[in-house]
């Protein structure tokens, strides 16, 4: 095994999962909202690229905002339907719900675009960048370099603008942003469309890593909650990190362990961490974004 | 009074239940969908509990469910135990196993984390499941024998569905006893109270924790004991039983009629399932159905179906008082 | 409706899980005028402010009609009610507590001044409350009491009110600070901005509200402009009932 090239692996998976987890983690810093429809959503967004670049002859760069806009439209649709229940902060309700959506999108997706694996293929995807021993595909560095800019941005989105500020206020006190004539709803709507678009957007730069099916989604799901969990509920900065972390981790034990148990060695480590240091997470369970 | 009248009722209902597949026919298919529902409205009872009384959401009671009917599978087949009696017994104890482990992780965990580590469990009991060849890897386990709950003296097994209905029917009023029981017991009380007001509870001297991980390992076995029979109904086990359908079916089951309601798991099954096996559109539609209702019950009949009867029998009432 | 009300309530009821918190026949504030509502506690003072502008940290259900001017605001939603002039500083939670205090006087909306809408700037705030000024770049979460309830007001009046309701400024202040609060609210009523003030602390409301408004139980029970109302001997049993705790 070679240890450079696995760690190059693993870099390029950290950015990827960090990429996914991203709308995650602002979704939930922002309204408390847990999405389990997050995996499938994902799902979605790499078959509606897929679709765009196979059948419908649209170039990549192309599709790529077209599956953001189907995300975030079904992102709005989502929070829409879940108003109240966010309004009125009844998580065991949103949870249910977004589960319901999420078996809706996969039986959707099955129909639609059937129930074989797909691969989608882009000009980036098949050429490779060499150094030496070591080798990533164009791709590979696109979703570095991507991730890399969509954290900047929302950072400086949140900390510096006065859209930032409103997200901030919504995401420490909803009732008392009310009363500062925040219009919490459109906040809410802005964030569930943010989520829809940032999972599609992964979804289109990571799904030509690997052959892509409708019933897939679950592993996605688990490895943003170990971001978010690890990186600290509603941290953007941390997020990054734990994402890298976790993408050099499953690189490692993926090579030296057994490739088709990554997810649930990822998986038992947040477990033991949460064993063992359940404080560790009620900083930042406070609400808030940063 | 009251109780007697409420237990007569019951009693009525359950033989009206019990008749029911006989009275429509007869029919293979009838039979086929009477155990399922049966089973599958077990498994939903166990859900019940930690969903409606302790008002926490688990999205592991598909591996409870799983575990009964793996356990039953090992045993039966490689194990070579003929008796039913001794399978139930093992897929009880592992389940409330599996429970005990979970529930000390889970312990201090807020709800929602509660549930995310719940469901991040499912998916990798999936993947242990049709990956590890001691469980059958993806082929799954088969030639699991005939139910066989024959104790000496008496014979008592089943070769079919006809057959397998009157055990599925048993099974299915000792659970529905059971939550009754569980629901007028004090830790039923202790539930609800944690449920609505954790601090409250604890000035009154219960311990949330406490009756947090009870209810989990009263909750397990139910499911389990439906994924016991599952697997004789079937013959076969594999990972597919990890799969969503079971925790959207679980949950569906859970809200559909109204929380609490005794009867509401076993109609919602029995509503969801005909759809299935007699008005069905297609696999994926029927899916996009379901997740369709689950998402309408919650988010417009919070209180489920019969929230939605209420009104209407008052709009009933108001009509008939004026003529 | 009479352009010398720019608050008026009629008909206000606000019930709680069944129970009738605020039962208003009705209620008006003139430009300028500081009003007062005092009452035990219970006795539905917080509820109504918090209906005024329909708001609330829990869930009730309320009925009645609601004029900001000639422009009937019970149907808007409470963001809408803020943005239109309506500002509530509520008892309590008054900051963001992870921004800092210059974070916190920002607007989240932009705001036309017009008559009898004066629009305060964050240095005119800083002017007005100095100790904010020198805390700027500290967070809410670093600031005392009596620094809160500067910055809840501060905020409130960038927003631009023409209707100020305070629920409880005094609350957890020394007495020194209560009084500098209240002057400041007689030094804003001057200016043309129209007050409802929730107040425990009756005596000190009293020297400085224009009429008194006493609550017992959601019902108006007495009503009169200060001076003469003052000596009633509800207010003092009011009054009393308050220390008592």
């Amino acid at each position: 095994m070679n240890l450079s090239q696995q760690l190059i692996n693993g870099l390029v998976m950290g950015h990827a999962y960090a990429l996914v987890a991203i709308g995650w983690t602002l979704l939930l810093g922002v309204a408390r909202l847990v999405n389990f429809g997050h995996g499938q959503m994902y799902m979605l967004g790499a078959f509606v690229t897929w679709w765009a670049v196979t059948k419908a002859g649209v170039p990549y760069a192309l599709a790529l905002p077209i599956a953001m806009c189907v995300g975030a439209l079904f992102g709005v649709i989502m929070q829409r339907v879940m108003l109240k229940a966010t309004l009125e902060q009844n998580l065991v309700s949103i949870m249910i719900m977004t589960l319901g959506f999420g078996y809706v999108f996969s039986g959707g997706a099955a129909l639609v675009f059937g129930s074989t694996g797909e691969i989608l293929d882009t000009a980036l995807s098949r050429r490779e960048i060499t150094v030496g021993d070591l080798w990533m595909t164009w791709q590979d560095a696109a979703i570095i370099f991507a991730a890399i800019l969509v954290f900047i941005s929302l950072k400086w989105v949140l900390d510096g603008t006065r859209i930032g500020r409103l997200v901030r206020m919504v995401a420490e006190d909803p009732k008392l942003a009310m009363l500062a004539g925040v219009n919490v709803r459109r906040v809410y709507y802005g964030v569930f469309a943010f989520e829809g678009a940032a999972v599609a957007f992964a979804a289109g730069m990571v799904a030509p890593r690997t052959p892509i099916l409708t019933s897939m989604g679950f592993d996605e799901v688990i490895m943003t909650f170990v971001v978010v969990v690890l990186g600290g509920i509603g941290s953007v900065t941390g997020s990054y990190l734990a994402g890298i972390a976790l993408g050099l981790f499953t690189a490692l034990f993926g090579a030296l362990v057994s490739p088709a148990y990554t997810t649930a060695a990822a998986f038992l480590v947040l477990i033991a961490l949460l064993v063992l240091r359940p404080g560790g997470l009620s900083a930042g369970s406070a609400g808030g974004v940063h | 009074m009251e109780t007697r009248r409420h237990y007569m009722a019951l009693g009525v209902t359950g033989l009206a239940v019990l008749c029911a597949p006989m009275m429509l026919g007869s029919g293979v298919s009838v039979y086929s969908a009477a155990v399922l529902i049966a089973i599958f409205a077990i498994m939903a009872y166990g859900l019940d509990v930690i969903v409606s009384d302790l008002g926490e959401v688990s999205l592991a009671h598909t591996v409870f469910f799983a575990a009964g009917s793996y356990t039953t599978a090992l045993l039966s087949t490689r194990g070579g135990v003929g008796s039913a009696w001794v399978t139930l017994t093992g897929a009880v104890l592992v389940a409330i196993g599996m429970a005990a482990l979970i529930g000390f992780v889970t312990l201090r965990l807020r709800e929602f984390v509660f549930s995310l580590v719940t469901y991040a469990l499912a998916v990798v009991a999936m993947t242990i499941a049709a990956n590890w060849s001691f469980l059958g890897g993806s082929d799954g386990i088969r030639g699991i024998p005939l139910l066989d709950l024959s104790i000496p003296g008496l014979t008592l097994t089943a070769r079919n569905d006809r057959e397998l209905w009157p055990y599925a029917f048993t099974l299915l009023a000792l659970t529905i006893y059971l939550i009754d029981r569980f629901r007028h017991s004090a830790l039923g009380a202790a539930a609800i109270m944690v449920h609505l007001n954790p601090r409250l509870a604890t000035m009154s001297g219960i311990d949330p924790a406490k009756v947090r991980l009870q209810v989990f390992l009263f909750s397990a076995p139910v499911s389990a004991a439906a994924g016991w029979l599952y697997a004789y109904q079937r013959a076969y086990v594999s990972a597919d039983l990890l799969e969503n359908y079971f925790l959207i079916l679980m949950l569906t089951a859970v809200v559909l009629i109204g929380r609490r309601q005794l009867l509401g798991p076993l109609a919602a099954t029995a509503l969801v399932l005909i759809q299935e096996k007699f008005f069905s559109l297609g696999g994926n539609v029927d899916k996009m159905i379901l997740g369709s209702v689950l998402v309408a019950i919650l988010a417009f009949f919070p209180q489920g179906l019969t929230g939605l009867a209420r009104p209407l029998a008052r709009m009933w009432t108001r009509r008939d008082a004026r003529n | 409706m009479n352009p010398s009300e720019i608050l008026a309530l009629r008909n206000l009821k606000v019930t709680y899980d069944g129970n009738l918190a605020v039962d208003l026949n009705a209620l008006t504030i003139a430009p300028g005028e500081v009003v007062g509502v005092v009452g035990a506690n219970g006795a539905g003072k917080s509820t109504l402010v918090n209906a005024i502008v329909g708001w609330s940290r829990g869930t009730p259900r309320s009925s009645g009609e609601i004029f900001l001017g000639d422009v009937r605001v019970d149907g808007w939603s409470t963001h809408e009610r803020i943005r239109a002039g309506l500002v509530l500083v509520p008892e309590g939670r008054l900051v963001f507590a992870s921004m800092t205090v210059e974070e916190n006087l920002s607007s989240a909306f932009s705001t036309v001044s017009a008559p009898g809408r004066r629009i305060y700037s964050r240095q005119e705030i800083y002017d007005l409350f100095p100790r904010l000024g020198e805390r700027r770049q500290h967070l809410g979460s670093q600031l005392s009491g009596g620094e809160r309830q500067m910055l809840g007001i501060g905020r409130a009046l960038m927003m631009g009110p023409r209707v100020l309701l305070l629920d409880e400024p005094s609350i957890g202040l020394a007495p020194k600070l209560v009084s500098q609060v209240l002057d400041t609210m007689r030094t804003l009523a001057a200016s043309g901005l129209a007050i409802l003030l929730v107040e425990q602390n009756v005596r000190a409301a009293m020297a400085v509200v224009d009429r008194l408004v006493l609550l017992e139980r959601g019902r108006v029970v007495l009503q009169g402009p200060a001076a003469q109302v003052g000596d009633d001997p509800r207010i003092a049993q009011a009054y009393l009932g308050a220390t008592a705790e």
